[in-house]
């Protein structure tokens, strides 16, 4: 989409301004996420507290976004496709500052596992291949929101569940290996968490396709497979 | 002033003349009244021309270009000449951009060209690839919210020469891009995107060379060194211990220099601008000479035969010899004791085919690719141990492919393997039946 023609200049550069910091942040947490991929299988160290410090970079940037759109909200009252964006980005912030949190959390865990004796489990293969879907995922969404294409946002929320059965097999795996070892244990309980927090990094993912959705269409898509499923009834949605 | 101007005063001229004369004539009433019609006569005329270049204006095309009298004429000529001499530099300055815009395209290189803010304006098709751009739909939109790495907004806003940004592009591993940015224009930036995947493999490959050739010569040098140390430190050495160790350094030192013979052959053999030496030989004859010197390396271990066919050969007989005899040294360090090893010369639909067959350990499928690499070691403890340099199937390789011939290895793991040399057609002369 061009940048909207307003009368004000400047409102048009405080939108657009906006839009490529989310867009920013957004770079930011994919190498987060992906430092934090790597930290897991190689241990190492320096890498792990580079992404901790890091962190405080993606809170900056939610508090600093936050912070333009209610200036903007306050100063410009936007209405139709403006407010939509305003509304759909400082929502999309959230989603993208707790995936920040979530690759934190996978270097904590996988700091765990190194300093204990390292991997035992040779599970890191299809952790890896799960967080590099996911972190895919992630750079679709986000190109999306750049493009403002709800086609792609579409494709992108249909794809979510392959992140999940990714999620379900490794906990299978995880399983036969507690079975037979009670010794991997607290090895395989910590790799969990780290399965857990990409399963998740793919839901917000998904959040942040439908908040494309809705800033183009202005129709909210979310939860309406549930609906579907209780009324059994297709939802119809203006587009 | 041209004729036609003259012929427009002529007529103001007859219309005044008219009036005085009727003036002279009816009285001075009749006269003014005779002028103010013939001056209004005009006037309608010129109203008209007036009109119908105004409506020409509108649609100019050479093919209705109104035919009027007089000055008229002159000026809807001069309006027509102007307006073709405008279409002409037009249609010359586009196909002189379309000239640009071409040449732009055929670059090897990504070009994007950004506004003041960053926006993209255009970019070639390479750099949509390049970028994962998306051509047309992509136009307008600001680059650095499709490409987020935080350093591309910097190095855009220095935009100064000499300043670029490595890009590994997420979906294609290993590819890796270099990107530039240059300011033009009045505040326009040109970004661009060199492929520059190979000379990064180059230099990937350089520095493990360099790395391993100084760790393998630092093998051997650090036994010397040693020996040496003990030898000079200890106070009444004694003679028997020393002439072991003045032996095994002397290995060490062989060692090394088979390694520098080793090197020294494969950098002649890489950057030989000499043509090759087109000897017509009879293989046999190299055969048995290898097959001789294999026997001595093997010292009885093993039984080394020949099956050839006296079928002649065109090409370097040396580099050949040092070729072959590589493949079959090769043979019999992994052979174990009282295994089979034979050599075969034979000519196969026109094809020379030099094979070396062994009973040996064999090679695992894995490492079948990465064979002639320098220094690729299967196993490296072992091969070190049975004195290769690590550089014999390279040597072989780039004198196979001097002689347009390429190399086929059959391997099963504690089986043996094959080592085939196969030579085009035209270096063969068959056996005459």
């Amino acid at each position: 989409m061009p940048p909207s023609e307003h009368l004000s200049k400047q409102y048009d550069s405080d939108l657009e301004d906006i839009r490529s910091r989310v867009l920013q942040m957004g770079g930011l947490v994919e190498a987060q996420i992906l430092a934090a991929i790597e930290c897991f299988t190689s241990g190492d160290h320096d890498r792990m507290a580079q992404v901790s410090e890091n962190e405080f970079r993606v809170n900056a940037y939610e508090v600093e976004i936050d912070d333009l759109c209610i200036h903007v909200v306050a100063k410009r009252q936007p209405t139709a496709g403006d407010l939509r964006l305003i509304m759909g980005i400082s929502k999309a912030v959230t989603d993208l500052e707790r995936m920040g949190d979530e690759a934190e959390k996978i270097v904590r865990m996988a700091g765990h596992i190194h300093e204990r004796r390292g991997l035992q489990i040779p599970r890191s293969a299809e952790v890896r291949r799960s967080g590099d879907m996911a972190v895919a995922q992630l750079r679709r969404a986000l190109d999306a929101m750049a493009r403002l294409d709800p086609d792609e946002a579409e494709q992108i929320i249909g794809e979510d569940v392959l992140i999940d059965g990714e999620f379900r097999n490794i906990l299978r795996q995880l399983i036969t290996f507690m079975m037979e070892d009670p010794r991997t244990i607290s090895t395989a309980l910590e790799i969990t968490w780290i399965a857990k927090a990409i399963e998740r990094i793919g839901d917000h993912v998904k959040n942040i396709a439908e908040q494309v959705i809705y800033i183009v269409r202005g129709t909210d898509v979310r939860h309406i497979s549930k609906e579907l499923k209780r009324f059994g009834g297709p939802a119809e949605q203006d587009s | 002033m041209g004729s036609a101007w003259s012929a427009l005063l002529l007529r103001l001229a007859v219309v005044g003349l008219l009036a005085a004369l009727t003036g002279a004539w009816f009285g001075a009433g009749a006269g003014w009244a005779t002028a103010s019609l013939a001056l209004l006569l005009l006037l309608a005329l010129h109203t008209h021309q007036l009109w119908r270049l105004q409506r020409w204006l509108k649609r100019p095309d050479s093919q209705s270009v109104p035919d009027a009298w007089g000055a008229w004429g002159d000026v809807f000529f001069e309006i027509y000449r102007l307006l073709r001499q405008e279409a002409k530099a037009r249609e010359r300055i586009l196909a002189d951009l379309e000239v640009f815009s071409q040449a732009a395209e055929a670059s090897p290189d990504g070009l994007v060209i950004l506004d003041a803010d960053d926006h993209i304006l255009w970019c070639n098709r390479v750099a949509e690839q390049q970028l994962g751009l998306r051509g047309e739909r992509d136009i307008g939109l600001l680059v650095t919210n499709l490409i987020r790495l935080p350093r591309l907004a910097e190095l855009i806003a220095r935009s100064s020469e000499g300043q670029s940004l490595q890009y590994r592009p997420p979906d294609r591993k290993g590819t890796v891009y270099s990107i530039e940015a240059i300011r033009f224009g009045k505040d326009r930036k040109l970004l661009i995107g060199f492929d520059v995947t190979q000379s990064e493999r180059v230099e990937t490959l350089r520095r493990d060379f360099v790395a391993n050739v100084s760790h393998e010569l630092r093998t051997p040098l650090t036994v010397i060194a040693g020996f040496i140390e003990h030898i000079v430190t200890e106070p009444e050495p004694d003679p028997e211990d020393t002439r072991d160790q003045l032996g095994i350094m002397s290995e060490q030192v062989s060692r090394m220099l088979r390694l520098v013979d080793d090197l020294l052959t494969l950098s002649r053999l890489e950057s030989e601008t000499q043509a090759l030496r087109e000897d017509e030989f009879d293989v046999r004859d190299l055969v048995y000479e290898i097959a001789a010197d294999g026997r001595s390396l093997s010292a009885g271990r093993h039984s080394i035969t020949c099956e050839v066919q006296p079928a002649l050969l065109k090409g370097s007989r040396d580099e050949l010899h040092s070729a072959f005899s590589n493949l079959l040294s090769n043979a019999v360090r992994y052979t174990p004791d009282g295994g089979r090893i034979v050599l075969y010369w034979e000519v196969k639909d026109g094809k020379g085919v030099f094979s070396v067959e062994d009973s040996g350990i064999g090679i695992a499928e894995e490492h079948l690719p990465r064979l002639t690499e320098r220094f690729y070691r299967v196993d490296r403890g072992r091969s070190r141990e049975s004195g290769g340099t690590g550089l014999g199937l390279s040597i072989v390789k780039h004198v196979l492919l001097r002689h347009q011939a390429g190399l086929e290895i059959d391997s099963v793991p504690g089986a043996g393997s094959t080592f085939r040399a196969i030579f085009p057609s035209w270096r063969v002369t068959p056996p005459q039946a």
